[in-house]
């Protein structure tokens, strides 16, 4: 649930654009696909540099990755184990064999993980959600002309970010009624306790689509129909966004020159 | 000035009747209190002062409009505001400010007018300084006040009210009926559903629904003087035969 949540500070970092983050964003992540070892040694200073800039501690920085931490030591022990090539280790009786190739490509893949998921992070943590939602919704107006509703889309994100915290409100009540009727989630075989959580499923749906229903109502009550609105906030691009969209662009053109020379 | 006539409503062709042939008119500026027990079809009513639902016979208008006529439909609505019963399921904000900013964004206000009406209408129900607050993390009160908010900033002529003072302790509910009080006191109309009669006492016009029609209405006085007909259909009298204040 912490997954990069929002950090409310005053750095250059937050009162960015949402756009320009967006878009570095996605353009970091492009970098850090195909990086080569130069590449990765500069993406990881950039990347150090912007964290210095928001003011993320590293406790913090580290609480964003720690809920994918399991899944980055199952890759790494993956390419550790099965990637061919010379044995650095090898224990025939356990039918163990480390390979140098191994620790390579498990190092490299779990840097890659870790890479996407701060920068992601990164965005997460210096832009409100509202922000966010804007910057998405006026990135793909563009592509209205094509029949992308990007308004309809950005309500719907929104929706579904409002909507979270009270479906899992929800989900606990009505576990703890159910508790208190004598349910069990927490004994009992795994399949019994999974068995147990499905019966939480069907009233929580039912809940979902009531409150569905109610919300319809009410945006309807509110004046709501498809087609085009205006926002509170109207994005601008300030020289702060036009500075940091410019070292992007810089920091790109580094690396793409880097790629050109090798 | 709303106008309710012969208005019979049936959610399914084969269901009975919600509504059986109403017809009510509401002022500019009043302050009219609608009670009945429960699945009367109170809020079926109001659902249709801003045309969420249609007459299956019958017809409403609002200002002259009907509110079958899909092209004034907009006008109506930011017209004829609606505060829902359940807060949690109107606030449709991922902040507080957001969510007041969502009605003015739908009438396509430019953003300099939504962030005008924004702060005025948080102002108005006591809750400036929360504009950056998710939602839920608002107590009942607030959210109540957050989701009047969210009406008033469309600039309505007349505010229905689900219940506004349900499942709200002693104090959110004082402050809920201030702010209604005083906004009809400013010159907004008021179609207040109450299940307390002792909530509706600033009304001029208490209505009283049985079973789809209405049954009652006059003053304060006028209704909760006929104590034996409001028994029978299951209502309390305030003490003292008429409303406290």
């Amino acid at each position: 649930m912490k997954l990069g949540q929002y950090l409310p500070a005053d750095t250059i970092i937050h009162r960015l654009d949402p756009r320009v983050k967006i878009a570095s964003v996605l353009t970091l992540s492009l970098f850090i696909f195909g990086a080569t070892p130069p590449e990765i040694a500069l993406i990881s200073l950039f990347l150090i540099a912007v964290i210095g800039k928001t003011r993320a501690t590293l406790a913090q920085v580290a609480a964003a990755i720690r809920p994918v931490a399991p899944f980055m030591a199952l890759i790494f022990l993956v390419h550790l184990f099965f990637t061919e090539g010379e044995p650095l280790l090898a224990l025939p009786a356990l039918s163990i064999r480390i390979t140098a190739e191994g620790l390579v490509q498990g190092t490299y893949v779990t840097w890659q993980f870790a890479g996407l998921v701060i920068t992601g992070a990164l965005l997460t943590m210096t832009t409100l959600p509202s922000d966010l939602v804007g910057g998405i919704e006026r990135l793909l107006r563009p592509f209205s002309k094509v029949g992308i509703p990007s308004q309809e889309i950005a309500v719907m994100i929104a929706m579904a970010l409002r909507f979270m915290p009270m479906l899992l409100e929800e989900y606990d009540r009505i576990r703890m009624a159910q508790m208190a009727r004598g349910a069990d989630f927490k004994t009992g075989s795994l399949a019994l306790r999974a068995r147990a959580l499905t019966t939480l499923a069907s009233p929580l749906l039912l809940a979902a689509f009531r409150r569905a229903d109610e919300l319809v109502l009410a945006m309807e009550a509110r004046g709501y129909r498809r087609g085009p609105r205006t926002t509170l906030r109207e994005l601008r691009m300030g020289e702060g966004d036009f500075a940091a969209f410019a070292v992007m662009a810089a920091f790109a053109v580094v690396l793409c020159g880097l790629r050109m020379i090798s | 000035m709303i106008r309710v006539e012969k208005v019979v409503h049936r959610y399914e062709p084969e269901a009975p009747d919600v509504l059986r042939g109403i017809s009510l008119t509401i002022e500019e500026g009043s302050y009219t209190a609608l009670i009945g027990p429960n699945g009367c079809g109170k809020t079926t009513l109001i659902k249709h002062l801003n045309g969420l639902l249609r007459p299956t016979a019958g017809w409403v208008s609002v200002d002259g409009m009907k509110t079958t006529d899909t092209a004034k439909i907009r006008e109506i609505r930011r017209r004829v505001g609606m505060v829902f019963q359940n807060p949690d399921s109107q606030i449709v904000g991922m902040t507080v400010e957001e969510d007041v900013a969502f009605g003015p964004g739908n009438l396509g206000l430019p953003s300099a007018e939504i962030r005008r009406r924004v702060d005025v209408c948080l102002q108005m129900v006591g809750m400036a300084g929360l504009e950056k607050r998710p939602p839920h993390t608002l107590s009942g009160g607030e959210k109540r006040l957050l989701s009047l908010a969210g009406v008033l900033a469309m600039d309505p002529l007349y505010i229905a009210l689900d219940e506004p003072a349900a499942y709200l302790d002693h104090a959110g509910k004082h402050r809920v009926l201030e702010h209604i009080r005083r906004l009809h006191r400013e010159g907004m109309a008021i179609i207040h559903i109450a299940h307390d009669m002792r909530d509706v006492a600033a009304a001029d016009r208490v209505v009283v629904m049985d079973r789809g029609q209405l049954i009652l209405a006059g003053t304060g006085e006028e209704v909760f003087g006929q104590e034996e007909l409001l028994t029978s259909v299951g209502l309390d009298v305030p003490p003292g035969g008429g409303p406290i204040c």
